[in-house]
């Protein structure tokens, strides 16, 4: 094959690739009858509480914690959580070399609220997000997106928050394609099919395969960024170890997140109390 | 002694220690590790390292052994703007059957009790980081960092991020800083340390004993800037250059040559002559248009120039049967001269277009025949989308734009890495994620700068001795077969060859399946074809080399509990190669190759403890044209692994 090739080659990619149809780039959600749905979230705003930066190693590409779609697509016996960020997703630690699922940096948790009422499900966030839930939006299962392979995940959910093993979720298998990351979930796990009813928070935030000793494998919020450290917040544990979350629909979505990651005591330094974390809430796109 | 009078006794000791922790040490981290690594195989070696250095016997290399190590990282706030950190580590390389050993190895004095196999074997602990990092009120500047680093602010087609095990060894001073807000426009300026080892011809840069010419190494520095921009919201910039410089003392200068009379123009000072100039500079352009979400369009355009003063380096091209990490190029009138090229490549990718799970990506690569980054990354990184052409099933591995590639300090199970310089040619991927089914398709087209007619690979161009046919990753040793005499294939660093007409044709098919009823059961599938030839001298009919590889893999991971998952594996591969062996003047004879390869692994997690452990079998039949005798493989092996962090 000659350059000359090549060349028209790539140009032929390009022409057909402008002739596709462009994704729907409409913000609201696209509900299904069995319990799929499809939710956007704004470009550019993977800073938390609006002051969050990313660390400086080169390895965090600009865009690599910026949700911008959440999808639920339920199949057979199956459920499908798949979660779009602003770019490629890559594996710059060769996480095959680790027992991973093909991708390094990123790290999502999926909560779902399956049945909207107080006094059920768990309000305290996984350890080390720093984030709280309110009483009628607390957590019944929680997703757990990560490249780390699942003995690793299960061994570290049984070290730091075993009194919630039986509601989180370590998928099947887990895999980034593109942009996407897509992890595979038995229906039974999370209790039955999706409904349309069900809330979902969706906590990005970023796999530190070495994390401190309260954390879920999660990476920190200090108030400078370092090498392998978010910056822009506190070096305590009350600031929301957040990149990007979903919020309810209505007004400027961006204000809205940096508003609810904003809403904790940043007074309290140490002996950080459940009160005084911000609250971060459900987001119910398909219910009634 | 009673309770109270010990919590009183216990209290005054406190007290004397000094007054309490310091609120400004709120972020006082440290933490620690144990690696504890068990290795067999059924051959005649010891140590806890398969493939060690291959150039002298550095006496940890080996298949039988246990061996621990212990990390110890300290990280602290010193204040509001200032961190500061440590790592220390153990040496590793002795065995748990190392009694007794204080590495006080004696030269000249025979070790009849065996006592000592020197420091190698003592696991002292070594200081292996140290690094400051402030944000002083300077304007634009973010921090500046005076420390160890791992290089991984720059790419792989400048100074590459060192690899793992040598990612605090690389020391130097950084800034870092943004122009303009919002990261329109920032930058990175460093001087870093060149390695004594590695960084320059000869894998040096002065090291007297290695290479007479060349005693100077402190003064050697490479210097890098990095600008970043982003101009407008769908593109981003970033424009690399690195400047490596290896000085000698000026072997002219009075003050070296004779006595220190001022009337000789000796005035107690020593001027520097370069050894070595490296210069390679790149620009990468990342568009993701915000008027359609499936589309990215990244590039790279390099360039590269490396001048090796011949006064100052002993030329291995000539020397050393042809192994140099750099080029000794020369003029037609024989001066040295700059070995410059430049190199490029364009990756498109459209992300489910259709919404079907099907995704598509293409890259065009266009690396010139004398392209080297030589402080680019060494190993653990991957320039190309392409699966290339050393990765096989079990044994992974990825291209570098380098002669520097280092392909040891590892183990079997490790990925193995070839240089890419001069290829020039496209891949196109297709990746299909439905459900429980991930699938990709490539197909890779490589044509060969290099290729050319009479190269000169006895004083200019390194070929690394060995040219021809398929590297078997899976059976390559470093022991005895460091000279090939198991005829293991084509060194992976090989690119020049003294007669080339190559290209080469490869496809792969990679299926991951989400299996029913069993739980986290995943079977995978790996099936890869090339096709390779070389024409070598294009008027010469009877020389030209065929190869035609084979290769299909199977894997079926189960995780019968939460804390434990194993895999169970299968590989065949055979490679038939026409022309493979031999010489112009002698001719040339084929070959045939036959691997069966067994797999069985597992990982258990609990309570923050990792034990992994591998079991592989393979069996290997090479044959060969008489007087070339046939060779056979039956080989076992296992890796144990057991850590703790905390």
């Amino acid at each position: 094959m000659n350059a000359r090739t090549i060349r028209w080659f790539l140009a032929a990619a390009l022409l057909a690739g402008s002739a596709l149809p462009a994704a729907a780039k409409d913000p609201a959600a696209t509900c299904k009858p069995d319990g799929g749905l499809k939710v956007s979230d704004p470009v550019g705003d993977d800073n938390g509480p609006g002051t969050y930066t990313y660390p400086t190693d080169a390895v965090y590409k600009p865009g690599s914690f910026d949700l911008t779609e959440f999808e639920v697509v339920p199949s057979g016996n199956k459920v499908e959580f798949r979660v779009t960020v602003k770019s490629r997703i890559e594996d710059p630690w060769d996480s095959q070399a680790w027992g991973g699922n093909g991708f390094s940096v990123q790290m999502v948790f999926v909560h779902i609220d399956t049945d909207h009422k107080a006094g059920s499900g768990v309000r305290e966030g996984l350890p080390g997000t720093n984030v709280r839930f309110a009483a009628d939006e607390a957590w019944d299962r929680v997703v757990i997106i990560s490249p780390q392979g699942p003995t690793r995940v299960n061994s570290e959910i049984g070290q730091k928050c075993p009194q919630w093993k039986d509601r989180i979720i370590v998928p099947e298998i887990t895999r980034a394609s593109g942009r996407t990351l897509i992890a595979v979930v038995d229906k039974a796990a999370l209790g039955g099919a999706p409904a349309p009813g069900w809330g979902y928070q969706v906590l990005m935030q970023s796999n530190e395969g070495f994390p401190a000793k309260t954390d879920l494998l999660t990476r920190k919020v200090n108030e400078f960024e370092g090498q392998h450290r978010f910056g822009g917040g506190t070096d305590y544990d009350n600031d929301p170890q957040v990149m990007d979350i979903l919020v309810p629909a209505g007004g400027d979505p961006v204000k809205k997140q940096h508003e609810i990651l904003s809403k904790y005591n940043k007074a309290a330094t140490t002996d950080v109390k459940p009160e005084d974390l911000a609250v971060v809430p459900m987001v119910y796109p398909c219910a009634d | 002694m009673t309770s109270p009078t010990l919590r009183g006794v216990l209290a005054a000791a406190l007290a004397a220690l000094g007054p309490a922790a310091r609120a400004d040490t709120v972020n006082f981290d440290m933490s620690g590790k144990i690696y504890t690594k068990y290795m067999y195989q059924n051959d005649a070696t010891q140590g806890c390292l398969s493939i060690s250095n291959p150039f002298w016997v550095d006496n940890i290399g080996g298949h039988n052994g246990a061996c621990t190590e212990f990390e110890l990282n300290v990280k602290a706030r010193v204040g509001p703007k200032v961190e500061a950190g440590v790592r220390l580590q153990s040496r590793w390389g002795a065995m748990w059957q190392d009694w007794w050993e204080n590495g006080d190895l004696k030269p000249g004095v025979s070790d009849t009790s065996g006592e000592s196999l020197g420091m190698n074997h003592a696991q002292y602990i070594k200081l292996r980081a140290a690094w400051i990092r402030a944000a002083p009120p300077i304007p634009t500047v973010k921090w500046i960092t005076v420390g160890s680093t791992d290089y991984s602010m720059w790419n792989e087609w400048t100074i590459g991020k060192a690899r793992y095990i040598d990612r605090d060894n690389g020391d130097g001073v950084f800034v870092e800083g943004d122009v303009l807000p919002g990261r329109r426009l920032s930058y990175t300026f460093g001087a870093m340390a060149m390695p004594k080892l590695w960084a320059g011809p000869g894998w040096k840069t002065g090291l007297k004993d290695n290479d007479p010419l060349a005693g100077l190494y402190g003064t050697d520095w490479a210097f890098a800037a990095k600008i970043e921009s982003r101009p407008f919201a769908d593109l981003r910039l970033k424009l690399i250059g690195a400047y490596l410089k290896d000085w000698e003392a000026d072997k002219y200068s009075p003050m070296l040559t004779g006595p220190p009379d001022a009337a000789r123009g000796a005035d107690h000072s020593v001027a520097l002559s370069t050894r070595f100039r490296g210069v390679n500079a790149t620009l990468e352009g990342f568009y993701t248009p915000s008027w359609v979400d499936w589309l990215a369009v990244t590039g790279l355009l390099a360039a590269s120039s490396n001048y090796v003063n011949p006064e100052y380096a002993t030329n291995l091209v000539r020397n050393g049967q042809g192994f140099s990490p750099v080029v000794f190029r020369t003029d037609s009138q024989g001066r040295a001269v700059a070995s410059e090229a430049l190199a490029g490549k364009v990756l498109v990718e459209l992300f489910d277009p259709w919404q079907k799970g099907l995704s598509f990506k293409l890259e065009y690569f266009n690396i010139g025949s004398e392209y080297n980054a030589v402080m680019g990354s060494r190993r653990e990184a991957d320039v190309l989308l392409t699966d290339g052409i050393i990765a096989g099933g079990f044994t992974r591995g990825g291209q570098l734009p380098t002669l520097n590639i280092a392909n040891e300090f590892q183990d079997w199970d490790e990925p193995w890495y070839e240089s890419c310089i001069g290829w020039n040619g496209a891949t196109a991927l297709l990746e299909l994620v439905r459900g429980p089914l991930k699938s990709t398709l490539e197909y890779t087209y490589i044509g060969y700068n290099t290729n050319m007619q009479g190269r000169d690979v006895k004083n200019q161009f390194p070929d690394f001795l060995y040219t021809n046919g398929f590297t078997d990753t899976t059976a390559f040793t470093a022991d005895s077969d460091y000279a090939n005499v198991y005829d293991r294939g084509k060194d992976p660093r090989s690119v020049y060859a003294e007669f080339q007409d190559r290209r080469t044709h490869l496809a792969v098919l990679n299926v991951q399946y989400l299996l029913p009823r069993l739980p986290g059961a995943v079977l995978g599938l790996k099936g890869k074809y090339i096709d390779d030839h070389d024409g070598r001298i294009r008027s010469n009919p009877n020389d030209d080399y065929h190869g035609k590889s084979w290769l299909g893999m199977a894997t079926l991971t189960l995780q019968p509990t939460n804390e434990l998952k194993t895999l169970l594996g299968y590989e065949y591969s055979r490679w038939k190669e026409d022309k493979r062996n031999g010489s112009e003047t002698l001719g040339f004879t084929d070959s045939k190759t036959y691997r069966h390869t067994a797999h069985v692994g597992m990982t258990y997690a609990f309570g923050g403890a990792l034990f992994g452990y591998t079991l592989e079998y393979f069996h290997k039949d090479l044959l060969r044209v008489r007087p070339l005798v046939d060779m056979k493989w039956n080989v076992w092996r296992a890796k144990a692994t057991f850590e703790a962090a905390w």
